[in-house]
């Protein structure tokens, strides 16, 4: 479960989060939505300790994120927009395995790890694949089995859509599905929703820092917020 | 281009640490001007060498044709005197003798780069250099192989761009202040970006190493490496 | 699924480590990634290639130390095979090889130009900004500070640069002299004069560089 309770940031003088308060639990499937430069990323990158609130606290199943950051980065998965900028190594089982080594673990449960996680985006046995040479979705899948392969309670994807082709976001879509099916906690940061809402348990929508909406996808689109869903009429 | 393949040789097998050593070694005895005796004997050593990793020798020659031929350069540099006879075959062959040196200790790195994958050089670096520095330089030469198609490839988008704009009318200074710059820019952008993915993904300094197994023929390699850094003293 | 308490002996690389980090691996990437580059110029035999250009820019953007661990991740890498020395090539030969003194002195001469730029800064003693607090806490990697180079006056970018071009040929010129029994004049007409105007011309396309604030340090 991820706890924001009351979180403000503010860079240098520009705020950005203005008393945010909201709850992911376990196994949800939680979009948020909103224009760029509504907090999003912010909001998010609060969940694994890269940033830390200016005031309020932020609690990763139960624990307050600043007490015990490798407890909060192991708990949340996290992909980013960009997936070819966070690949450490040149092919996608030295990079998969990244994370685990991190951790310490014996080298025989990496290797089972990396071996599940690849099996969970549908590229197992691609270990020794150059990750250069792979099409732009299998990019965003081994990305997301990086993540995977630390075991998250919760995965996290910043705008993971953004430069992909239909064949490949449909592809994601399949994965982030699954994933969700088997328990894992999945939240999509968008400013373009288009089908990914259709996956959704809860639409969060933001706007200026602050929680402008927040239900279930029956209970929208408010018609306020209808410029922020034709803006990302995606597919 | 010689790069890594994959592939079943002797060479392959063999621990990154002893081809590391047994490479630093080949190049402390080929460069010390050994005699004509030893010299031959460091020829067949690298032949040797080359045909352990699959290598065919005139492929790699034919490879290496750039830097070959700018040995053969300073020979003729060398030999060439100003003034009467005009040409001193002495300093030529001294020249020669070590250009020869030089070139078979490019043939046995070939062999190296040829059957050594990125994580066996990373664990290799990791297990020979100790601690934070250590670390630092294995995961670096992992993003330096990561980065460089990537970055070529902004290189030739940042070219194609200038090129079309009438580049070619551009000089050679503004050109490279153009290229530069805009690659700088796009590199720690995505420098940026990849810090925050290493962070997120609990970049540590304490993790589990690569396995690396140093097996009989290893010590074997490493034993020849002792004797080769000898050869200077002969 | 993960609990907590598992990874107590996890030591995480602190973020003030982890940034220049990566810009000293990405910049060393693309020292190899301009490997292929090279622009000719008008009446000189050899044609401009890039890599030095981008030994200036480590000292002058990432400062003497990370400018110097990047070129120094640079010859790692190439040495482990990646195609990143001069024309593409690779491999631990070519560092012992005829132009190995040229490829050594990269981070002496990164840390040169770095450390004649920026100074105690460089170096985590003192502050550029005047009225910060003179001991900065934290670790000898917090207090690093490389204060943005177009600030820098064009004297001591001069100079600067000039001192790193002659390390790198001193180096360079030296080793190949030493290698292959070259006498002075004859490592000075195959390892320098060709590229003479060349250097003249990258000097001063990287102070067009960093005084036009193209590119912009944040």
């Amino acid at each position: 479960m991820i706890e924001y309770d009351t979180v403000s940031f503010a860079y240098g003088d520009t705020p950005v989060l203005d008393s945010v308060s909201a709850t992911i639990d376990d196994g949800e499937f939680v979009v948020l939505v909103g224009p760029n430069g509504s907090g999003k990323t912010t909001l998010l990158r609060h969940a694994n300790g890269l940033l830390a609130p200016d005031s309020g606290t932020v609690r990763v199943n139960g624990r307050a994120v600043d007490e015990d950051v490798v407890a909060a980065r192991t708990a949340v998965g996290m992909v980013f927009q960009h997936p070819r900028d966070q690949f450490v190594a040149a092919t996608v089982g030295s990079d998969v395995a990244f994370g685990p080594e991190n951790l310490g673990l014996d080298r025989s449960e990496i290797d089972d790890r990396v071996e599940r996680a690849l099996e969970a985006v549908n590229l197992q046995g691609r270990t020794t694949d150059r990750i250069d040479e792979l099409s732009g979705g299998e990019q965003a899948r081994v990305a997301i089995a990086g993540a995977l392969a630390m075991e998250p309670t919760h995965l996290v994807l910043d705008e993971p859509f953004t430069g992909l082709d239909r064949p490949s976001r449909q592809s994601v879509h399949a994965q982030l599905r699954a994933l969700s099916r088997d328990g894992t906690s999945i939240v999509v940061s968008t400013h373009a929703p288009g089908s990914v809402a259709d996956l959704a348990d809860r639409i969060v929508v933001m706007g200026d820092g602050r929680l402008v909406h927040d239900g279930t996808p029956d209970e929208l689109p408010d018609p306020s917020l209808s410029d922020v869903f034709d803006a990302g009429s995606v597919g | 281009m010689l790069t890594y393949e994959p592939d079943e040789t002797v060479a392959h097998a063999l621990d990154p640490r002893a081809k590391l050593a047994f490479q630093v070694a080949f190049a402390v005895a080929a460069i010390s001007r050994p005699a004509l005796a030893p010299l031959g004997v460091l020829s067949l050593l690298a032949l040797g060498v080359l045909l352990s990793a699959n290598l065919s020798p005139p492929r790699v020659l034919f490879g290496y044709r750039y830097p070959f031929g700018i040995l053969c350069l300073s020979v003729l540099i060398a030999a060439v005197t100003i003034g009467p006879p005009w040409i001193d075959l002495a300093d030529g062959v001294r020249t020669a003798h070590a250009a020869y040196g030089v070139g078979l200790v490019l043939l046995v790195s070939a062999a190296y780069v040829r059957s050594t994958p990125v994580r066996h050089s990373r664990a290799a670096i990791q297990s020979l250099v100790p601690g934070t520095p250590g670390r630092l330089l294995g995961i670096g030469v992992s993003l330096v192989f990561r980065f460089v198609p990537v970055l070529r490839r902004d290189i030739g988008t940042i070219r194609d761009a200038m090129a079309a704009r009438l580049g070619t009318e551009r000089s050679a200074t503004e050109r490279a202040v153009v290229l530069s710059s805009r690659g700088l820019t796009r590199a720690f952008v995505r420098a940026d970006r990849l810090s925050v993915a290493l962070q997120a993904r609990c970049f540590a300094w304490n993790p589990t190493l690569p396995p690396l197994s140093f097996a009989r023929a290893d010590g074997l390699v490493l034993l020849l490496s002792v004797v080769l850094v000898t050869v200077p003293l002969w | 699924m993960s609990t907590d308490h598992e990874y107590d002996s996890v030591a995480l690389v602190p973020e003030s480590i982890v940034r220049p980090f990566a810009r000293a691996a990405l910049l060393a990437a693309l020292t190899g990634a301009v490997a292929f580059v090279s622009i000719p110029i008008p009446f000189s035999p050899a044609p401009l290639t890039l890599q030095v250009l981008f030994v200036f820019l480590a000292g002058l953007y990432l400062g003497p130390v990370w400018g110097s661990v990047s070129l120094l991740l640079y010859l790692t890498a190439g040495g482990a095979g990646a195609p990143i020395f001069a024309g593409g090539h690779a491999g631990i030969g070519h560092l012992f090889g005829k132009t190995g003194g040229f490829l050594w002195s990269y981070p002496i001469a990164a840390f040169v130009i770095g450390a004649l730029v920026h100074g105690r800064t460089g170096f985590g003693f003192g502050s550029i900004d005047p009225t910060a607090d003179e001991t900065p806490s934290g670790g000898f990697f917090d207090s690093l500070e490389v204060r943005d180079p177009a600030t820098v006056g064009l004297g001591r970018l001069v100079v600067a640069l000039s001192v790193g071009t002659l390390i790198v040929y001193a180096i360079g010129a030296g080793y190949a002299m030493w290698l292959l029994s070259l006498s002075p004049v004859e490592a000075v007409a195959q390892f320098v004069a060709p590229f003479v105007i060349g250097e003249v011309l990258k000097m001063a396309a990287t102070i067009a560089l960093v005084r036009d604030g193209r590119y912009e340090l944040s």
